[in-house]
């Protein structure tokens, strides 16, 4: 079948607090959505299969490849992308612990792994060097700042703890 | 004009002895675009995108074959379809149809005859990506199968390195030989004569590809006046100014080029951003409306250029008590379908290809050949991973034939102050590779640990090695190096800062920003970076070679320098002191010698307005002209090289083979750090990058020239999961004269030691040496069944 | 087609009769919530679920779909081979139980009607003195095909190997399968690594065929498909021992 031949199909998904409805082609993506709909571009295609991270959203509290989830599969269900962490004006703990262990370098990773570490954080608020490990093994760093992001996740988990989700930061 | 006399060499010499101590140079500061990357707002090229309405489309429909010729070609059926606007094939060019980078060897839009499976043959136009697809399957070309030649051994004798017979790839060039380079020092022979130990051996290192997180994108707009803007994710927009100027036929300053920042370069965005940049431009240019072209991870793998493979041979010559008498190399190297870098990956190979010692006698000859392999180009290191990795091993193999440890032989061959290299170039100063080493022994435990993993027993078994490693700063006999920046110091203080320099995640320009605050008196926060862009940045050369720091810092210097003079002058002129007595620590402004006498910074800037004293000046930094005699390989190929000892740690487990990582020690001799921050983050990423191509990495063709693993599930880059538990990093600063403030570049250094050091590892761990890349799980087991240690 | 509507009704993991049922679309991400990944007789379940895929995708895949691809890289097909698993296919027509070995003929092919759908897989819950253990191999950690995988369900009764089934990636055709005749030999043995040693040495390399590709050759997977077995026995017995 040709692309003009397929029906749209109307959808409704809550993204980062807010209720979206949209019309979808039935072999588009969630992650169509979210970047070329709603023009949420935290959310990168850097491999469209699934294997590099980039595009990692959490959808109804599970971390998941939003290139592999089609748009009508995620209907009715609640999205957090990077752009919805924090209100405005504002760092989360884990932006504020990437930032204070200089983690930084390309950044196109980034938004898939702060998504992995708020998964991980929201579950386990006190994880050993293996948990963070393993809850990030699904976001590929070309630049190398895992050992960072190893120190970075910790760091957010005390902040956490100690009260301190947000951050002032001078833009 | 005598070049060494120019006044920009004079300030940069004059910083060097003057300044000792600094205020920003040297510290952890946080980059200038750490928050908007931090919040998921900075925008990478195919960001863009969501900002222009009325977009088309640009797939490109690829080769069926890795060598076949084209006898012809029909697009009506794919023209047919609905939503497509245009099909564009090689007639429809209206420059010249090549995108080589070095040799014009490359047409954008094959047209006689494709040379690699990613070939692009047409260009589809059209109103969604997926129609543009669908169209793409609608092309029809006759082709005419040509045999596929993916062992470079079919090209050229691995011993004479004459070219054999074969069906040529590049028959309008009536060779498959694309360069040669070779170094003849001493007498190899005598040499050899002389030598109580000699150690010979073949090396081979894989295709290795960038794998960087973004795939390449460019998007073209068309402009009022005729004019096309291209925004494409290029590490040298000047460079794609050039390329697709020439594609389109228009002159450059219609052709303005646009570099945001790249999730990843390493190399790889050097020369296909000019393809997929005059994709979208000619699309734009035969449609009028923007064009958008966007690699799928595929496009990238099978549509960019690769890591040449290498096959090594090498012989070594020492006296017994361990001196280097004499160094015989063959390099082969595999370009692919296309020359791209190669020209110039061999000749660096070649420059470096003895290790950083002293040598009295080389004999080295370096060839690179065409293969219908996806073609090799610039990447991280660019020819010095592959040496390295057969140099270091033959050192290594040299110590235990003489029953020296191999921290010991080294220091007794390594290049020091005052030496000349293989090449007769005198190091008269910033040589710092013997603390390097001893600092990397000292830091990784090195003495302790060889003698205790020394009795091991057990199928499960540790092992440390050692790898040192030089780097010629910046682009050498390549071409013109140059670099330039512009410091506008605005009405209201703030600082606007331009350059053609690129960020593709390395940071180097907020060591420029460091440089500049440093000199001006002013803290790094009231820099804006403006984004390199042909309409408005200096021309600073391409963002390559780990240059940035050595020669964008310079011109940084010289810009800020010039800056500071006027400032002093007015400051002092308004303080009533002398010029050389103006402290700027920026919002205050006063004489060091009575403090009470003070301005603001605001103040001086306005003052400078009213005077008419231009707060805007240009920074021009060109480096000393390399030599380099093709005849002998003689001369100063690089103005100053960075060094490197490297120490890792492995684990082996026998029964599998399997080598893990435990550890990595790295000591770099940079000068000067400037961004401490991004040299530590060089040091552990470029140990990662290293490892998946020590140990995991490679592009595997099949006898057909297609790719087996085209994706990121069959091509193993490092998961959090293998990187080793810790990687320490240790700076030297053996400054250089001529670098800012001494300091030289790491971009590139920081890959070329570890695949070696973590294969004398290996070595030391369960005594067997793999001599080709990646040293797998397969590759130890097997070596170790085959050597009888080890039995299920 | 999509079945994601159909989530809550077969994603479930229930004892019933004996048995366990595991429904179609249960996730590994689900799996790791139940009995299954602590219950020491269990623990294959908990290996695989390390080295399946990556986070991004343990919430995404499904344990049917895994089984339905039928791929010799079907980590669950190779494991749930070992627990004599059958399988619920339902149509309009009615529904049938079919067990593994006999549904996944070769690679990508299925002994099952297109209008037929996996519903759900049930295998008999494992007595005292079982336990299970899988293992993967590849020159990275996670994100992998694995060279080579291994399954196996082990009982130990007074030391010895009173029952035990081993699976791998491939054994004679392109999909998982069990190596019966290294089964035979270890049953009623002493269990020690010399015995595995035997098994492996003696007797399985007749029954298994190893070929090389682009990945690694035959004779280095032959050999890691030893070391997998014996390390994989080691792991359930010390499970079963120690219970760790």
């Amino acid at each position: 079948m040709s692309t003009e031949e397929y029906p749209e199909i109307e959808i409704t998904l809550n993204v980062n607090g807010k209720d979206y409805t949209v019309k979808v082609k039935p072999y588009e993506r969630l992650l169509d959505v979210l970047r070329y709909k709603l023009g949420l571009t935290s959310v990168k295609e850097g491999c469209g299969r699934g294997e590099c991270g980039t595009c990692a959203v959490i959808m109804d509290g599970k971390l998941v490849a939003s290139c592999l989830v089609l748009a009508v599969q995620a209907r009715g269900k609640k999205i957090l992308t990077l752009e919805g962490l924090t209100p405005p004006g504002k760092l989360h703990a884990i932006q504020k612990a990437l930032l204070d262990t200089y983690a930084m370098q390309c950044g196109f990773c980034f938004p898939g792994v702060i998504m992995a570490m708020k998964s991980l954080l929201d579950r386990n608020p006190d994880p050993t060097e293996d948990e963070i490990r393993e809850a990030l093994s699904g976001n590929l760093c070309r630049c190398g700042s895992y050992l960072r992001f190893i120190k970075a996740a910790k760091l957010a988990a005390e902040y956490i703890r100690k009260g301190q989700v947000y951050f002032e930061f001078k833009g | 004009m005598a070049l060494s006399t120019a006044e920009y060499v004079r300030i940069i010499e004059e910083l060097f002895e003057k300044v000792k101590k600094f205020t920003y140079v040297g510290k952890h500061m946080q980059r200038w675009d750490a928050i908007e990357k931090i919040l998921g707002k900075a925008r990478f090229t195919a960001d863009y995108a969501n900002l222009y309405r009325n977009l088309v489309y640009v797939y490109s429909v690829r080769a069926k074959y890795a060598h076949a010729k084209i006898r012809k070609i029909d697009v009506s059926e794919a023209e047919k379809v609905s939503g497509v606007l245009k099909v564009i094939t090689p007639k429809d060019i209206p420059g010249v149809n090549d995108v080589g980078y070095v040799i014009p060897d490359q047409p954008l839009l094959a047209y006689s005859k494709v040379r690699y499976i990613g070939d692009t043959v047409a260009l589809i136009v059209a109103e969604d990506p997926y129609i543009a697809e669908e169209a793409g399957e609608k092309v029809y070309v006759d082709y005419e199968p040509l045999p596929v030649i993916i062992d470079p051994l079919e090209i050229v004798d691995p011993v004479t390195l004459e070219e054999k017979k074969h069906v040529l790839i590049h028959d309008e060039r009536e060779s498959d030989i694309v360069a040669r380079y070779r170094i003849r020092t001493g007498d190899v022979k005598k040499g050899f004569e002389q030598s109580s130990v000699i150690v010979e051996n073949e090396y081979r290192t894989q295709y290795a590809e960038h794998a960087y997180m973004e795939p390449e994108a460019a998007l073209a707009i068309p402009e009022p006046d005729g004019g096309i803007t291209i925004i494409a994710s290029t590490q040298c927009p000047y460079e794609a100014r050039r390329a697709i100027s020439k594609v389109l036929g228009m002159p450059f300053n219609k052709v303005r080029v646009v570099a945001p920042p790249l999730g990843g370069g390493f190399g790889g965005k050097e020369d296909v951003a000019n393809e997929i940049g005059a994709k979208a431009a000619i699309a734009t240019l035969l449609t009028g409306r923007p064009a958008i072209a966007v690699h799928t991870r595929e496009e990238s793998i099978i549509g960019h250029s690769k890591r040449h493979p290498a096959i090594m041979w090498y012989k070594h010559g020492a006296t017994r008590d361990g001196k280097l008498v004499a160094v015989e190399a063959r390099i082969i190297l595999d370009t692919g379908a296309y020359a791209s870098l190669g020209p110039f990956v061999a000749w660096r190979a070649t420059v470096h290809s003895v290790g950083p010692y002293k040598v009295p006698n080389a004999k080295v000859d370096t060839v690179t050949v065409y293969t219908n392999g996806v073609y090799a180009g610039a990447f991280r290191g660019f020819g010095n991973p592959q040496i390295h990795f057969a140099v270091e091993q033959q050192m290594d193999l040299l110590a235990e034939e003489l029953g020296m440890d191999p921290v010991e032989f080294r220091l007794k061959n390594i290049l020091r102050n005052g030496d000349r290299t293989v090449h007769r170039q005198l190091l008269d100063h910033g040589v710092g590779l013997e603390e390097a080493l001893v600092k990397a022994a000292e830091a990784a435990d090195w003495y302790r640990k060889r003698a205790e993993y020394a009795k091991q027993t057990g199928t499960v078994r540790r092992g440390i090695g050692v790898a040192l490693l030089w780097h010629g700063n910046s682009i050498g006999a390549e071409g013109a190096d140059y670099s330039a920046v512009s410091i506008i110091i605005n009405r209201d203080g703030s600082i606007t800062f331009r350059t053609g320099l690129t960020d593709m995640g390395q940071g180097a320009i907020q060591g420029l920003i460091m440089l500049a605050a440093e000199v001006l008196g002013v803290p790094p926060e009231y820099f804006r970076v403006e984004m390199p862009d042909t309409a408005s940045v200096p021309d600073a050369g391409p963002t390559v070679a780990s240059r940035t720091t050595a020669m964008g810092g310079n011109a940084t210097l010289v810009a800020a320098y010039k800056l500071r003079k006027k400032l002093n002058e007015v400051a002092a002129d308004m303080l009533k002191c002398s010029p050389d007595d103006i402290e700027i620590k920026a919002p205050e402004v006063y004489c060091r010698g009575d403090p009470a006498r003070k301005i603001r910074w605001i103040d001086l800037i306005e003052e400078c307005f009213w005077r008419g004293v231009s707060l805007q000046e240009y920074g021009y930094y060109r480096a000393p002209k390399a030599r380099w005699d093709d005849e002998v390989g003689h001369g100063e190929p690089y103005f100053t090289y960075t060094f490197g000892a490297i120490m890792a740690e492995v684990v082996v487990d026998m029964e599998t083979g399997k080598t893990y990582v435990e550890r990595i020690v790295t000591a770099y001799d940079i000068g000067r750090v400037v961004n401490r921050v991004g040299a530590e983050l060089h040091a552990e990423g470029g140990a990662i990058q290293g490892l998946g191509y020590a140990l995991m990495e490679e592009i595997v063709h099949s006898p057909e020239g297609k790719v087996w693993n085209p994706n990121l599930y069959a091509y193993y880059i490092p998961t959090i999961l293998d990187v080793p538990k810790e990687i320490i990093s240790v700076f030297v600063e053996a400054g250089y004269i001529r670098g800012p403030f001494g300091a030289k570049g790491l971009g590139e250094p920081s890959i070329n030691g570890i695949a070696p050091a973590i294969a004398n590892a290996i070595a030391n761990a369960v005594g067997v040496r793999i001599k080709s890349l990646p040293m797998t799980p397969e590759k130890v087991y097997l070596e170790l069944k085959r050597k009888g240690l080890i039995k299920l | 087609m999509d079945l994601s509507g159909l989530k809550d009704k077969l994603s479930y993991v229930r004892k019933v009769n004996g048995n366990i049922a595991i429904g179609a679309l249960t996730t590994p991400e689900d799996l790791a919530e139940t009995f299954l990944h602590k219950d020491k007789k269990y623990l294959g379940f908990y290996d695989i679920y390390k080295k399946f895929a990556s986070p991004i995708l343990k919430p995404l895949a499904t344990i049917g779909g895994n089984i339905g691809v039928a791929v010799s890289a079907s980590d669950y097909l190779t494991f749930l081979l070992t627990l004599n698993a059958k399988v619920k296919l339902v149509s309009v027509e009615g529904e049938r139980l079919v067990s593994l070995e006999e549904l996944v003929v070769e690679k990508r092919t299925l002994a099952k009607d297109p209008n037929e759908l996996i519903y759900e897989i049930i295998f008999p819950e494992l007595p005292e003195n079982y336990s299970t253990a899988f293992m993967k191999i590849d020159r990275r950690e996670v994100i992998i095909t694995g060279y080579i995988t291994t399954a196996v369900c082990l009982k130990i009764e007074d030391n010895k190997i009173a029952d035990v089934r081993i699976a791998f990636d491939r054994v004679n055709k392109r999909i998982p399968g069990r190596a019966k005749k290294t089964e035979e030999f270890l049953k009623g043995k002493e269990f020690s690594v010399d015995t595995i040693r035997e098994a492996y040495n003696k007797v399985f390399p007749a029954e298994i065929v190893r070929k090389s590709d682009f990945r690694a050759s035959g004779e280095y997977r032959l050999d890691l498909s030893k070391v997998l077995m014996k390390r994989t026995l080691l792991q359930a017995k010390s499970r079963i021992v120690e219970g760790v």
